[in-house]
């Protein structure tokens, strides 16, 4: 199977006058973690709820299993888990009610996986959900999904209540999907989770995907710190490709980002000139996402 | 900081937040009870008019909705119009602080507002006080309004005395209600309960003051919304009910004060248990995700709406004996006609009773059928919308029940009067039979239909506008309540589906508006359902 599970082209949505999506174009595989990321009100949800066939988008595709999000979206949801970001459930219900009664509304039924995600997630399913703490919500949303057996999987946000411990157990469950060829879409702003797990990722402001790809890839597109001590008075301003240069402490002590197409010929200019020290940083991803939330450098 | 710390502030800020609803409260209350009060010279006037509505005002029938009033020596305009308008408006008086006393305590505390305020430097008693403060206010003004709009249309027989004896004593049932509101958003640990809890109290003392009226009116002191009958104000004005409201009414705001004191945030007396570890088998659905809900509410206005029918079956032996009020009638016509004539006189009950059951019975149904936007506009939908289950599918799990619900309340209700009616009687044949029952079960159910009906128009097509179907009700609710009291227009009955059937079981269902009537309700239901299937749905 090496269809995209989703596949969405210029997808656009306008509530009223505001245009929320602008163009987005992206698709995930078959075993593929994809992270969805970008700042708040970028059009994350506003996407989502378009592939769940809540709202109509106003121009474009989006196909999941290649059937069409807004008119199949029932035939969809049979081999689709979502996990929204935030959960809201029905106060006078117990969690182990919920959960229960989502999974007999995709045909399947509680199973002894469910039992152990309850354990493992550490939930106690006979309190009432008006009771429950942001966490624990999201733990009853967590448990019914991974205990579903779909084929796509789309998480909005879904750790951003849970504990470290929680957490760890999340990803576990994701890389586990993975293993076994799922689809994943993943909303995230944890940057650490974001780099563990997904394979690539899609970068989204104000309404447009910005850039896709891996992260291997996108970290070519951003510049690598060098900080340098040299044995003569060589000045590395006048080298071609170079930023934001800075002297450091020492004498012949220089700090400086170098775009990466430039980085082997600068590397080589700077090895005629006594390289006494040399530490260079990749950009982490934390700049990557300031560089393309911002929009800045 | 004292345990009042800000209670000023936080009464401004209440004032800002209920701007709209209080603002429209004041005016819509204001405005009927002065409107009526202005137009009332007119209906009656004259001591014909006010001899022929004397009469009715003394029937059972008339006496278990409307209250009992003595009448001595000369009736005036200003009497009949305390007589038919104090309790009525009372009622609404106390809906509207129920709203009110909820709303600004337990539902802002379930939303995490409490705990958000509580944080800063602000009493622990505060947010209860500015609430007590708000009510005080609201209903202060009401009864002023009350008073100045009765002063002004200077009714016949109308004192100073009387006019402020109403407003204040209006003002002061209302606060009551209003507190024992805030007492129970304080035993309870959320809004709904609280809700359920006031109006379950509000429901025993209506019942209570009925079935005394009916009986006994010296034991109607025993409940609290009897108090406002025996004001009498212009005949015989008392300040005692007076007292006595706001004497309860401290004494249940020093309660609600202690639970409040000794409490935690977010807890209640009344603590919500743990439940089912796993669903049960019927538990598998929206349908069933609605009942499981909702059951508890459903339950509850059915078995109300049962029960109002049997105390109104109640008064059946009274009404339909007309040799009780009148013992040579027998000799003069004989016993065929007195029975004719009884019979006829319960058919006319029944029939005004059974479009008021209807439109009590709507009310749950219509509840359900708004939920469907609440719900959705709450996230509680979305992990629904997230599964293979269509929006026909999921909508038709509302509609459905609330149809099944209103039907089932209209039946039992219509039921409980007829049944328990003719068995009070001594002389069975007078009273309802079961062809007519159903009859009268034939004529109201597509005026059900349509009001539910409109309300799924606007979930499906227009949910920003869903008040509109509670406003309709109303209107339809006060056309039949008040409409052949207060002399409506004909129009004015007619607006709304409560007036479009002629009365039955007094006459025969009108097949004919019978079928338009119902094609209208599936024709409505039809475009909402379309409306819900095309457009967005909210999220939060």
């Amino acid at each position: 199977m090496t269809n995209p599970v989703l596949q969405i082209n210029h997808l656009q949505k306008k509530f009223g006058h505001f245009q929320a999506l602008k163009d987005i174009t992206f698709e995930v595989r078959p075993g593929e973690v994809f992270g969805f990321i970008g700042p708040n009100g970028a059009g994350k949800s506003t996407t989502i709820r378009v592939l769940l066939g809540i709202i109509r988008a106003s121009g474009g595709t989006a196909t999941i299993f290649g059937q069409n999000v807004w008119t199949d979206s029932v035939a969809i949801h049979q081999r689709l888990a979502y996990v929204p970001g935030d959960v809201y459930l029905w106060p006078n219900l117990t969690g182990g009610e919920i959960i229960d009664l989502l999974l007999k509304m995709n045909g399947t039924a509680h199973s002894a996986k469910t039992d152990d995600l309850i354990k493992q997630f550490g939930l106690d399913p006979t309190k009432k959900a008006r009771t429950y703490s942001k966490g624990n919500r999201q733990k009853v949303a967590l448990i019914a999904a991974f205990s579903q057996e779909a084929d796509f999987y789309i998480f909005d946000e879904p750790t951003s209540g849970l504990d470290p411990l929680n957490e760890r157990i999340f990803q576990d469950a994701v890389m586990d999907l993975k293993a076994r060829g799922k689809a994943v879409l993943l909303s995230s702003h944890i940057l650490s989770e974001v780099e563990r797990m997904c394979d690539r990722i899609g970068i989204i402001r104000e309404g447009q995907i910005i850039e896709s790809g891996s992260l291997a890839e996108m970290r070519h597109l951003t510049r690598t710190m060098v900080t340098v001590t040299l044995g003569d008075d060589f000045d590395v301003t006048t080298l071609a490709g170079v930023h934001g240069v800075t002297a450091g402490h020492a004498p012949h002590e220089w700090q400086f980002s170098v775009e990466d197409e430039h980085l082997s010929s600068v590397m080589s200019t700077l090895a005629q000139h006594q390289v006494v020290a040399l530490q260079s940083t990749p950009p982490t991803l934390e700049d990557l996402f300031m560089h393309y939330y911002t929009g800045k450098e | 900081m004292t345990r009042f710390g800000r209670t000023g502030q936080l009464i401004r800020l209440n004032f800002r937040r209920d701007r709209f609803r209080i603002l429209m409260w004041l005016i819509l209350l204001a405005a009927l009870m002065a409107s009526v009060a202005w137009k009332f010279e007119d209906i009656y006037g004259t001591p014909s008019e006010i001899d022929a509505i004397k009469g009715t005002l003394a029937s059972p029938g008339i006496v278990a909705m409307f209250g009992a009033f003595s009448f001595t020596g000369k009736v005036t305009t200003a009497e009949i119009f305390a007589n038919e308008m104090l309790l009525f408006m009372a009622l609404i008086q106390v809906v509207m602080n129920l709203a009110l006393s909820v709303h600004a305590t337990r539902a802002e505390e379930d939303l995490g507002i409490t705990e958000l305020v509580r944080a800063h430097a602000v009493g622990t008693l505060s947010p209860l006080a500015a609430a007590a403060s708000e009510l005080v206010i609201i209903n202060g003004v009401l009864g002023v309004l009350y008073s100045i709009g009765l002063s002004a249309a200077n009714m016949p027989g109308a004192t100073t005395e009387g006019n402020w004896l109403i407003g204040m004593g209006l003002a002061t049932t209302g606060l009551l209600f209003g507190i024992l509101g805030l007492l129970m958003a304080q035993l309870a640990d959320h809004s709904a309960s609280a809700t359920g809890l006031a109006y379950t109290l509000f429901g025993i003392s209506y019942l209570a003051r009925m079935i005394t009226d009916v009986q006994r009116p010296k034991l109607t002191w025993w409940s609290p919304l009897g108090w406002v009958e025996k004001l009498a104000p212009y005949n015989n004005p008392h300040w005692s009910p007076i007292w006595l409201s706001l004497g309860l009414a401290v004494i249940l705001l020093v309660f609600a004060f202690m639970a409040n004191n000794r409490r935690d945030l977010g807890a209640g007396a009344l603590t919500t248990r743990p439940g089912r570890r796993e669903a049960s088998a019927f538990l598998r659905g929206p349908a069933t995700l609605v009942w499981r809900r909702q059951r508890n509410v459903i339950i509850a206005w059915i078995v109300a709406v049962i029960i109002f029918g049997v105390a109104y079956g109640t008064v059946f032996n009274t009404i339909g004996d007309i040799l009780k009020t009148n013992p040579t009638m027998q000799q003069v016509f004989g016993a065929a006609m007195v029975h004719e004539a009884n019979h006829k006189i319960l058919l006319s009950f029944t029939s005004l009773l059974s479009i008021v059951m209807a439109a009590v019975a709507t009310i749950p149904g219509m509840q359900l059928i708004l939920k469907v936007h609440s719900d959705e506009t709450r996230g509680w939908l979305e992990a629904l919308y997230a599964r293979p289950l269509s929006r026909t599918h999921l909508l038709f799990s509302y509609v459905g029940t609330a149809f099944v619900t209103s039907t089932l309340a209209f039946i039992g209700g219509l039921g409980g009067i007829v049944v328990m009616g003719d068995a009070s009687l001594t002389h069975v044949k007078d009273g309802i039979s079961a062809s007519e029952f159903w009859q009268g079960v034939a004529a109201q159910l597509p005026e059900i239909g349509v009001f539910l009906g409109l309300a799924v128009l606007l979930v499906g097509c227009w949910p920003r506008l869903k008040a509109i179907s509670w406003a309709y009700l109303a209107l339809g609710f006060i056309s039949v309540y008040m409409g052949s009291l207060l002399k409506l227009p004909d129009w004015v009955q007619n607006v709304t589906p409560t007036g479009w059937m002629p009365r039955v079981p007094m006459h025969d269902v009108n097949w004919t508006t019978f079928s338009w009537m119902v094609v209208l309700a599936i024709a409505l239901v039809i475009i909402g359902w379309q409306g819900y299937r095309r457009r967005d749905l909210h999220m939060s």
